[in-house]
């Protein structure tokens, strides 16, 4: 083997550097032999001419010979590649108008699925930052009010005992929580709780430092934190000493023990500032029923996948359930496993595919449209190739030379394509709305680079490939007639092919369009008009009792009431028409003097604890009884506003007005005192929800004081809703300037309504914006290849156009005959990407908004765009074809 | 001259070899070896004996040195290499168990 290497490489050497010599050695060699056989033939008795050509004869053809001797030596063709290039190059220089066009056509293709793919490359391919990132799952309950996965104490030691598909579980807090670092240089941090086995199952190691010991995740343990990067960086300065140092969080002291990795993420996609032992007391959480909520994740032994290990999981998951969860309810919990990838991403990962497909049809349309080009260009080439082929390349030959010139126009695409994909990305990231996790960090790095380049020699070999499959064995330099024929069926079937996808991609846009816009149109109960939101974010350590923070918001209310243009000031838990707000069963709501509903069934009813001018900020009108009323809020009147669902529902028929109810096991007693009409509050496009607002009065249990057992409100950091009469623009720096009047330090959040509602619809404008763009860059792309094969067809037909017209055709049957050819392309790849339309718009079913996946009116309007397009770029070609002079028809040729 | 027989693809490196063996030999020399040893039946194609004597010098197995032919004239003579006498052991090998394997179906088909 190596002896074989060495003397290749001596063969190559010796080629490169004595090329002209090494040709006539065995020039020499051939006349030796020639020489010799003429010389026996002479002995023979033949003349000296005719035993030369009879020699010359038996050996065959010299040149052939030579040229097999050539390509005999290990990677000759080397020396081809750089001749094919040059030949290319020369020909792509002549030719410009063909060259900007192959290479714009394929930068805005590449470009495009470069773009994209960097987006849900980390999405759905690229591994996570974890070892053994394909055997972690995320497991627990979930159930209707949650349905992300959640452990519980409980559970969580129960299963870590008796399991036996995994390796290791661990669990962290259910989520990130503020704290605050208290020093001279105070900040408000963000803190997770995590088990000593939280990192190891990662196989995350800190930078610095170690993991927390067994003994620190103890109750009463040392107390011990890990810091982030990013906090050692910014808020130490990298200080070398960090270790062992006792800070101060939320008025105790923890010792630093480690510094976390750079970019360290929680499986959640959460970057805490400090990571802390949960310290669970493990008998504890073992009696407590239900014991406290974590999120766990575990990692599977080698071999056992995620479907075995649920399996083996459920009858201890049951088991567990019926001694912990209270048999109402116990319907309700289902257990979860799946993979991490799929917990991070899986609500995205079917508008990554769609974008990803989408972008990949364009790419497609687009390298057959090059393809249509190179074919062209090849039968404009017709006499050139015959010469080339005469003069001795072979099929073989004709064809490298075919995918040289594809493989450097696809390059050429490519770089472009970076350039165009780096703006691109600007703009997604511009775009694009926050909840798809991972888009900010995506970029144009190498991984991304070798796609691009894979991707671009992949559609180089395609349209490299497909015209040159055409080149004939041999190519007669009188070419013509059936070979034609057959080329410009390929380049037909390339249009339907692209009219095809057009159609599909048109039909999906249009679908989403419809949707985004029954969104964007729908009421949604409320007015978002001059209502303004402000978060106040209070520090826990100086507002550390109720009574405090309750004195601020009070304050900042009356403030905020004396700026003028204001019409109306509340403070709710949470906003709607989306986003978080606090749920309950509605099995948990029981109404004075009826029977208790049946249990799980009802699905949830949202709560919210709102001051009176909540109705009036939002203009949700009161539709029955009354509002709350001040007076209510100094009193410690438990009372209640029911939504019009909601009061439907528990008193069908009758007046819910003064009716007495509970929204909570063993909670207090509520009166009710009015019905508002309904308001959107399940999210843009989910079904809206019953609701309950409940009275938030002047009493610490209503502001995050310790509330009683199922008592109402939240102890949620209430929101701040603000209606003005004046431009939000001038108010919001005046609302600021309030808030700062009482506490500078506070950092106040201020976002108009419309803000709010608009970010809820951000994921589908940005479904919606991409999936157009790619329909009408496919269509663009497509109606480009139809125009070139209708010009290119009556440019064919000329002469018997001509014929046709001398025997009396009119201009009319003219124009007939060629944009019928363009109508049966259209008609064929139309109907072909309606099929396929229809059979695929099911996936988009999730995405879509009261508009059915095979909605007719949608599907009809595609249609109709593409039918329109399409009949221009036939029309153009053939009214050229209808205005030929007969005459110079026929002397054409 | 009887009509020449279509040489098996592989076997013209086979029969280079062994021609080989003796001696070195120029191309010409070659060419009119085979057609002699084996009494005008094998005709190398001349176009196709030279790629092959290239083949068989890239890989190795024969070597090619300038030197003076008989009537003194420069010629490339072909002088077989260990490599290739190893080769053409290996290939004899194979030829012969083809070639017998060959010769029992066409013994089975006759007696059949």
């Amino acid at each position: 083997m190596m002896r074989e290497w060495l003397t290749r490489l001596r063969h190559f050497l010796r080629q490169s550097w004595l090329k002209r010599g090494g040709e006539s050695e065995l020039d020499e060699e051939i006349r030796f032999h020639v020489e010799h056989a003429t010389e026996a033939k002479m002995a023979a008795g033949m003349t000296p001419v005719e035993a030369r050509r009879q020699a010359l004869i038996e050996f065959g053809g010299v040149e052939r010979a030579r040229e097999q001797c050539h390509e005999q030596r290990p990677g000759w063709w080397m020396g081809t590649v750089g001749q094919d290039a040059r030949y290319a190059l020369r020909g792509f220089w002549r030719n410009p108008v063909f060259t900007v066009t192959a290479i714009a056509t394929l930068a805005l293709g590449i470009g495009a699925t470069t773009a994209v793919f960097s987006v849900v490359d980390r999405i759905l391919f690229r591994s996570l930052p974890y070892a053994h990132d394909d055997r972690l799952v995320s497991l627990g309950l979930v159930q209707s009010l949650e349905k992300q996965e959640f452990m519980l104490g409980g559970f969580f030691y129960e299963w870590r005992d008796n399991q036996r598909p995994f390796e290791a579980m661990a669990s962290q807090g259910t989520m990130l929580h503020g704290c605050d670092l208290i020093e001279a240089n105070p900040a408000q941090l963000n803190c997770i709780h995590a088990q000593a086995g939280f990192l190891p199952l990662l196989g995350i190691s800190p930078l610095l430092g170690r993991n927390f010991l067994p003994e620190e995740d103890q109750p009463n343990g040392p107390r011990v934190a890990l810091i982030s990067y990013g906090l050692w960086q910014d808020h130490y300065n990298r200080d070398a000493n960090i270790l062992n140092r006792q800070i101060d969080l939320d008025g105790s002291p923890v010792r630093v023990i480690g510094v976390l990795p750079k970019g360290f993420e929680l499986p959640t996609l959460q970057a805490p500032d400090v990571m802390l032992p949960t310290a669970f007391n493990e008998g504890l959480e073992r009696k407590a029923n239900p014991g406290t909520p974590m999120r766990a994740f575990a990692r599977l032994r080698p071999g056992v996948n995620i479907t075995q290990a649920k399996a083996e999981l459920e009858p201890l998951f049951a088991q567990t359930r019926d001694t912990l969860i209270p048999p109402p309810i116990r319907k309700d919990f289902h257990l979860s496993v799946r993979s991490l990838r799929d917990r991070e991403t899986q609500d995205v990962q079917l508008t990554a595919w769609i974008l990803l497909g989408s972008v990949l049809a364009v790419l497609l349309i687009a390298c057959a449209n090059v393809a249509g080009l190179m074919m062209a260009r090849d039968e404009a080439r017709e006499r050139e190739l015959a010469v080339r082929s005469a003069l001795g390349a072979s099929r073989g030959r004709l064809i490298r030379q075919s995918l040289t010139e594809a493989v450097l126009l696809s390059l050429a695409g490519a770089a472009a394509g970076m350039a165009l994909a780096e703006g691109l990305l600007r703009i997604f990231l511009a775009v694009a709305p926050t909840g798809i996790p991972f888009l900010n960090r995506a970029g144009l790095d190498l991984r991304i680079a070798l796609f691009t380049i894979l991707l671009s020699l992949v559609c180089g070999a395609f349209f490299g490939l497909l015209p040159a499959l055409h080149i004939p064995r041999t190519v007669a330099l009188t070419a013509h007639g059936a070979k034609f024929r057959k080329r410009t069926m390929l380049r037909r079937s390339l249009v339907v092919g692209q009219i095809a996808i057009s159609m599909v991609l048109l039909a999906g846009a249009a679908l989403l369009l419809k949707s985004f816009a029954n969104m964007e149109q729908q009421r949604l109960g409320i007015d978002t008009q001059g209502v303004l939101t402000a978060r106040i974010a209070l520090p826990g350590f100086r507002y550390n009792t109720a009574e405090k923070k309750m004195a601020f918001y009070l304050e900042a209310e009356t403030a905020l009431r004396r700026l003028p243009g204001i019409r109306a000031v509340s403070f709710s838990d949470s906003l709607p028409p989306g986003g978080w707000h606090d749920d309950r069963r509605y099995s948990e709501l029981a109404v004075a003097g009826k029977p208790h509903p049946a249990q799980g069934i009802g699905g949830s009813v949202i709560c919210r604890g709102v001051t009176p001018d909540y109705f009036r900020a939002l203009n949700i009108p009161i539709v029955r009884g009354r509002n709350f009323n001040d007076e209510e809020r100094n009193s410690s009147a438990y009372l209640v506003v029911l939504s019009r669902l909601l009061a439907a529902r528990l008193f069908p028929g009758e007046d819910p007005i003064g009716q007495r109810m509970q929204t909570g096991h063993d909670g207090p007693w509520y009166t009710v005192v009015g019905v508002a009409e309904n308001a959107k509050n399940g999210g843009l496009t989910e079904q809206d929800e019953p609701e309950v607002y409940e009275l938030r009065r002047n009493l610490i249990q209503d502001w995050g004081g310790r509330a009683q057992a199922g008592e109402g409100i939240s102890a949620a950091a209430p929101v701040a809703i603000i209606a003005a009469d004046l431009p939000s623009t001038t108010v919001a720096p005046w609302i600021r300037a309030q808030i700062a009047q009482l506490d500078s330090t506070v950092p106040v959040k201020i976002e108009t309504m419309s803000q709010q509602v608009s970010k809820l619809a951000d994921r589908p404008r940005f479904e919606t914006a991409l999936l157009g763009f790619f329909a009408f860059c496919g269509l663009l792309i497509a109606m480009i290849g139809l125009y070139g094969v209708i010009a290119f067809v009556a440019a064919q037909r000329t002469q018997e156009i001509g014929v046709r017209m001398a025997l009396g055709a009119t201009r009319l049957d003219i124009l007939r005959l060629i944009a019928g050819e363009g109508v049966r392309l259209i008609l064929l790849g139309g109907v072909l990407g309606l099929v396929a339309a229809l059979a695929g718009a099911q996936l988009l079913k999730s995405l879509l908004y009261n508009v059915g996946p095979r909605d007719p009116a949608m599907y009809a309007a595609a249609t109709l765009l593409l039918a329109v397009v399409a009949l221009a770029a036939t029309l153009i070609p053939a009214r050229a074809a209808m205005k030929v002079e007969p005459m110079a028809a026929l002397r054409c040729e | 001259m009887p009509p020449s027989t279509d040489l098996l693809q592989g076997t013209l490196d086979l029969l280079i070899l062994q021609t080989l063996i003796p001696g070195p030999m120029h191309g010409w020399g070659v060419a009119q070896r085979i057609q002699q040893v084996s009494r005008e039946v094998l005709q190398i194609g001349q176009g196709s004996l030279y790629p092959a004597l290239h083949r068989l010098e890239y890989k190795g197995w024969i070597r090619a040195d300038w030197g003076s032919s008989e009537n003194n004239r420069r010629a490339k003579f072909y002088s077989l290499t260990v490599a290739g006498r190893k080769q053409l052991e290996t290939e004899l090998e194979s030829w012969k168990r083809l070639s017998s394997a060959i010769g029992l179906v066409l013994g089975q088909e006759a007696s059949a």
